[in-house]
């Protein structure tokens, strides 16, 4: 059973306007458990029931099966370490004075800490690294130390769980990530149960074991990292376009940074076409917008839109209509394979021809070997495709080139189809086409300063 | 991997405690026997100055009958029966106004307030003035300004339930406003008093003074006073955390709220008691903190003893200077603060970062 339980945690500050709803939780030993959300979301209200401050007008919080607000204040503070909103303290108390008032549950309300709450507070200090500290005034240190202080005074209390509201607000990235460094570390090494509220995804991303989403009180969604931050369940979240940018860490892609998605940003300074996904319905009209595009003098598009808007549909439904007006295609596109519901393979197709190769196949999990990829790459294949798009940019008569796609590959690593792109960047076209993903439209309006965005939208 | 910590980058003695460890008990023992230093010599100041050692004997003979053999017996009885009420009515003054300054800082998280902040005074200042107007004598006075003092803060509590959501802050704008509520009251008799009679005594009162203290007035302020600071000093740790703010003590398993009733409550019985007997006395409970603050620092285990025992040295050494080195005497008020303000400008200028 884990080590803290809020079974249906519902909280209202004014009597019929909850601002958690029906909110479950669990936290292990040795796990740290962020819960994210807007402003308002519940957060800090949710934290507070978790720390037996506010008393949640349904449901309960179990600490190792016993109830929270059961206990008395005391008991709870000797088990349960709250570290609030960091604030300028009104006296200039030494740092030891501070990580000592961790004993205050310990102690009787007439008593003052003796040698031996001095020598826990002291370990508590080294445990953050602070120990040089003790005779600093913890008015004059930064935000960071300050915030390693307060953890220092909750391993003082010799809790079990630790609570941070917002631990990494008001503090530069390094200072975020030492202090969230220090506190994941802690909480491997003692088993202790971490959880921090925090407006912070990517904080999240880096430290967290599990998640959970808040939306106006109510849990959006709460699991492992990786599964639960997508852009989906961000965008909903956050009430605002949400990009997660992935990268793949053996063998498996991850998420590795969140951001606002911002392609109006692009828009303002580059020569955009909005294209909605149902315009495949009518390819000529496509078609025409496209040439209207290319006839100005860039002859370069850049199609992007997120996964799923249907951009590779688009592009091919584009080729098919040019097609069918005489004009001569060229170029590559890589379909999927679906083979049971799942992306098992992906082939490559030479638009000049017609002409289909397997491009790359999934690894299998059990293949051995499988250490940084979960594509296995074709070498032939790969040089084909470079092979066609260096013909294809030296045949003449070409009135449409489409590369579908380009990623991380050829922008990043100059591997893939850089080889043949570079002949394709040689000549001009009528129009070439370059399907990129959202995150990789800076890297593309690098390389081609003037193109053209098509940003497919669903 | 963890991240060094980072070197300390501060010189030595920056950014330290104002003393270390053993400088400051050397300071604090220094203070603390202060009081009795100064007490000694005050008994022996006056129109009629007397020896140390014959001030010394005179009050072993409290105990000893024969320590006084040789003494003038009216340098006995000025020291015993005059002088000796008067220093300790100064000295518990001090302490108690000195003591409940340090502990409304601490509870209201404010360096900047003394026990006046929910109205006490201004309570007991109305009450006084009220009494004289009436004619009433002197234990009258002491008893209506003790009991509108408490009835002051009563009324800042009872105004403070009324909105329940951020309780210190309401209670310090009920304590504000009771406070000029019980003011413009006192301006309003004074408006209507007598002028060659009743006026003078209101104006005198709120000025505040020991002339006329016996030895009828010490045994409740000694009561009041000794029970308040026993009470101070029990819990002077549990004030380190409730100066963190209600937050931070909740998360350390203390129930804030009843904590600083309590202590209010004694503060509050402490401070009418010490301005029923001495009058309307400012400026103790800013200045002795902040001079205490900066000696031992801002940890209220240090704190608590060595504020009385500043507050006590303070208003005695302030009311003997009232009383033997000028012309007539200044009322204590007065003086307070035409002394304690310079000196709470040279301790702010010379305290800048931390209080």
């Amino acid at each position: 059973m884990a080590r803290l339980t809020a079974s249906g945690i519902e909280f209202a500050y004014v009597a019929g306007k909850p601002v958690v709803q029906d909110v479950s939780v669990a936290v292990d030993a040795g796990e740290v458990v962020f819960l994210l959300g807007h402003n308002g979301s519940g957060k800090s209200s949710l934290l507070g029931c978790l720390a037996g401050v506010h008393r949640p007008s349904s449901g309960q919080v179990l600490l190792d099966g016993e109830d929270v607000h059961a206990m008395s204040a005391p008991a709870r503070a000797r088990r349960l370490g709250m570290i609030p909103q960091l604030h300028v303290a009104a006296f200039a108390y030494d740092v030891l004075e501070v990580v000592l008032m961790g004993r205050a549950p310990h102690l009787g309300t007439f008593e003052a800490p003796g040698p031996e709450d001095e020598a826990i507070a002291l370990d508590a200090l080294a445990l953050v690294g602070l120990t040089d500290f003790r005779n600093r005034r913890y008015t004059e240190l930064s935000g960071g130390e300050r915030q390693l202080v307060m953890v220092a005074r909750g391993l003082a209390q010799r809790c079990d769980v630790l609570l941070m509201d917002e631990p990494d607000a008001h503090l530069d990235p390094r200072n975020q990530f030492r202090v969230l460094e220090v506190v994941s570390d802690l909480a491997r090494q003692r088993g202790l149960a971490v959880v921090i509220a925090s407006h912070a995804p990517n904080s999240a991303l880096m430290f967290a074991d599990r998640v959970l989403l808040l939306r106006h009180g109510r849990t959006l969604a709460m699991g492992g990292v990786n599964q639960t931050l997508d852009e989906e369940r961000l965008t909903a979240a956050y009430g605002m376009p949400t990009e997660v940018v992935t990268k793949v860490v053996a063998g498996r892609r991850v998420p590795r940074a969140i951001l606002p998605r911002r392609i109006d940003r692009v828009a303002d300074e580059v020569d955009t076409i909005a294209v909605h996904r149902a315009d495949v319905e009518r390819p000529g009209t496509l078609l025409d917008r496209v040439f209207a595009a290319g006839a100005r003098r860039p002859q370069r598009l850049i199609v992007t839109g997120a996964r799923g808007t249907g951009k590779s549909l688009w592009c091919a439904a584009v080729a098919e209509t040019a097609r069918a007006r005489g004009l001569r295609v060229a170029g590559v596109s890589s379909p999927a394979v679906i083979e049971g519901g799942r992306k098992t393979a992906i082939d490559l197709v030479d638009l000049g021809t017609g002409q289909r190769r397997r491009l790359a196949e999934v690894r299998r999990a059990d293949e051995p070997g499988t250490a940084t990829q979960r594509w296995r790459f074709a070498e032939n294949a790969l040089a084909w495709g470079n092979e066609v798009l260096r013909a294809a940019a030296e045949a003449p008569g070409v009135d449409l080139l489409l590369v579908d796609e380009l990623g991380p590959l050829e922008f990043v690593r100059g591997e893939g189809f850089t080889e043949g792109l570079a002949a394709v960047d040689a000549r001009h076209y009528a129009v070439a086409l370059a399907v990129v993903r959202p995150a990789l439209v800076d890297e593309a309006l690098r390389r081609w300063p003037d193109a053209v965005v098509v940003d497919v939208e669903d | 991997m963890r991240l060094a910590p980072e070197p300390a980058q501060v010189a030595p003695g920056l950014g330290r405690t104002p003393a270390g460890p053993r400088w400051a008990r050397l300071a604090l023992a220094a203070g603390l026997a202060s009081p009795f230093l100064v007490a000694l010599l005050a008994l022996g100041l006056g129109y009629y100055p007397i020896p140390v050692v014959d001030v010394a004997r005179s009050l072993l003979s409290a105990a000893v009958p024969a320590a006084a053999d040789g003494v003038p017996e009216v340098a006995r009885l000025l020291v015993l029966e005059v002088r000796l009420p008067r220093v300790l009515a100064a000295l518990l003054i001090g302490a108690a106004l000195a003591v409940t300054g340090v502990v409304f800082q601490g509870i209201f998280t404010n360096p900047l307030v003394d026990s006046n902040l929910l109205g006490v005074t201004s309570g007991a200042g109305f009450g006084a003035a009220l009494a004289l107007l009436l004619g009433g004598g002197t234990v009258w006075v002491q008893a209506a300004a003790f009991g509108f003092g408490l009835l002051a803060v009563t009324l800042a509590f009872l105004g403070s339930r009324l909105y329940r959501t951020a309780p210190m802050i309401v209670l310090t704008l009920m304590g504000i406003l009771v406070g000029s509520l019980f003011g413009s009251l006192t301006s309003l008799l004074k408006y209507v008093a007598d002028p060659l009679d009743a006026l003078p005594a209101i104006t005198f009162w709120l000025l505040g003074g020991l002339t006329g203290v016996g030895w009828g007035d010490v045994p409740a302020l000694l009561t009041l006073t000794g029970v308040g600071a026993a009470f101070f000093f029990l819990v002077r740790w549990r004030l380190n955390v409730l100066s963190l703010g209600d937050a931070e003590a909740t998360a350390l398993g203390m129930r804030p709220l009843h904590m600083k009733f309590g202590l209010i409550v004694v503060a509050t019985l402490m401070t009418a008691i010490a301005v029923s007997v001495g009058g309307v006395i400012g400026w103790v409970g800013l200045v002795v903190p902040h001079a205490a603050r900066i000696v031992v620092g801002p940890d209220h285990r240090r704190l608590v003893p060595m504020s009385l025992a500043l507050g006590a040295t303070f208003l005695l050494l302030i009311d003997t200077v009232s009383r033997t080195l000028l012309p007539s005497e200044v009322p204590l008020g007065v003086l307070t603060g035409l002394i304690g303000v310079p000196i709470l400008v040279v301790l702010l200028r010379r305290n800048r970062t931390g209080w």
